[in-house]
């Protein structure tokens, strides 16, 4: 899936500037950099629901794209009916409930769920029909370490299911050395590295991108 | 206070025709009004709350503006438009209920509609961030959206509600507060104060009051059991 070259500014200041970039089917690429270094206006930006500079779309329209924002809406409606919105599987989305550990939860208003079950009923949400490219915007930062590897485990089973590219954002290197085939690095509003996941996420040329890995006491 | 307290309890168990009349119209009045202030109101407010054309940003800025109309005003422009020499004059709607309620939703719809824009704003961006994340296109986006505004509609219904029974000077001028047929219980209040009748009128605004607080129990409840 082909991303074309974009830019968003507010008011004077750019706050990303990405050249073009392919995501291969069936591989996961990690989006990484320090906060506020543009990885969610990437991740709005590729998804469609924010226009680029000069408008127009940053993604092709062929292609069938899923999203999960980093905050993720919980609906006026129970955890079942969030995920299977408008009618969706009834066994996909036990499968995703059981996986996620939703199972008890399935009644409960969505509004009065915990951080962290919010975030696993968005991923479940978000992973119920197929698409050929899926961006997860840190969908594991509010989940205990269990549900996180639960929920690598489901969107790696996704992802050879429906053969589909990942664009991971994630703040968690070590969930992007587990997952990632390759990985970009952002800073301040730049493409500052980008390749394989040996290189970027290891053994960076850049010295801003080994500063950020220094502190995971990463090498 | 002790002898309006009294005065109120008697009127209401002695049956009185007349005040169960103003009662009648005071019930027609507002619950028309602030319903049909509501239906054209939400969906304005949600367009304009999701909206992101030119003059957006203008058109709320008026509507807050209306919001603060004093009623008179309002009535004295309804009173010049359906008067003997207005441009609505074969209408022929002066002193009638109908037109008390068509002066009270232009007076209500505009408090409507920027209530709920200011709601809608707050989650429209999240809500269609979600939404059209999932694929979903604009229709069920503006769906799902509507649905997260139940809550905000039963307040705006009670706000809307309030301004309605609480109004004197838009019914009073267009209605002209005739006995048996437009006297509405704060038009009612003023007459018995202007007669000198300071009893009465207060044993009205009680049971205003006491009206309002049931209405404002039974929507409280109502929400509370939709909006879960
Ligand atoms: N609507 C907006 N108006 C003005 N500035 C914005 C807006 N949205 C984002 N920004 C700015 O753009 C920059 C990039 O934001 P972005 O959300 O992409 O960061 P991020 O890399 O996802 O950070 P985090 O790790 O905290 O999630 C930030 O400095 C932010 O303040
Ligand atoms: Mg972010």
């Amino acid at each position: 899936m082909k991303l074309a070259s974009c830019s968003k500014t507010y008011g004077r200041r750019t706050v990303l500037r990405c050249p073009a970039l392919d995501f291969a089917p069936g591989r996961i690429c990690a989006l990484a950099g320090p906060n506020g270094s543009g990885k969610s206006t990437y991740a709005r930006l590729a998804a469609g629901v924010l226009t680029p500079d000069g408008g127009g779309r940053v993604a092709d329209e062929t292609g069938v794209i899923r999203y999960m924002p980093q905050k993720s809406f919980p609906f006026r409606m129970s955890v079942e009916d969030n995920i299977r919105l408008f009618g969706g599987d009834e066994q996909r989305a036990e499968e995703l409930m059981k996986a996620l550990g939703l199972g008890g939860l399935r009644r409960q208003r969505a509004r009065s769920l915990s951080g962290g079950e919010t975030a696993r009923m968005s991923l479940a949400r978000v992973l119920m029909q197929p698409c050929d490219l899926l961006i997860l915007d840190e969908p594991t930062a509010a989940m205990d370490m269990e549900s996180a590897i639960a929920a690598e485990k489901l969107v790696d089973d996704y992802r050879k299911e429906c053969g589909c590219a990942v664009l991971l954002v994630t703040h968690d290197l070590s969930q992007a050395r587990r997952m990632a085939d390759e990985a970009l690095f952002f800073y301040q509003g730049e493409l500052w590295e980008s390749g394989a996941a040996e290189t970027v996420l290891y053994r960076p040329e850049k010295e801003e991108t080994r500063r950020f890995l220094e502190f995971y006491g990463g090498r | 206070m002790q002898t309006a307290l009294q005065k109120a309890i008697e009127l209401i168990l002695s049956g009185d025709r007349e005040l169960a009349n103003i009662l009648l119209v005071t019930a027609r009045t507002c619950v028309s009004s602030s319903l049909i202030s509501l239906l054209i109101g939400v969906p304005i407010g949600i367009w304009l709350g999701t909206g992101r054309f030119r003059g957006r940003q203008a058109l709320v800025v008026i509507f807050r503006t209306l919001m603060g109309m004093p009623p008179v005003v309002c009535g004295l422009l309804m009173y010049m438009l359906f008067s003997g020499v207005g441009p609505f004059r074969r209408f022929k709607l002066l002193f009638t209920v109908t037109i008390m309620i068509i002066a009270q939703v232009v007076l209500i719809t505009p408090l409507v509609i920027a209530n709920l824009e200011t709601y809608v704003s707050s989650v429209a961006d999240t809500v269609r961030e979600t939404a059209r994340g999932l694929g979903f296109g604009r229709w069920k986006t503006l769906l799902l959206l509507s649905n997260e505004c139940i809550y905000p509609i039963f307040s705006t219904y009670l706000l809307a509600f309030a301004r309605s029974i609480a109004e004197v000077g838009a019914v009073s001028m267009v209605g002209g507060a005739i006995a048996w047929k437009t006297n509405v219980m704060t038009t009612a209040i003023m007459l018995y104060t202007n007669r000198g009748d300071f009893t009465l009128g207060i044993a009205l605004g009680i049971i205003l009051i006491a009206i309002s607080l049931l209405v404002n129990i039974a929507v409280t409840v109502m929400q509370r059991r939709l909006s879960r």
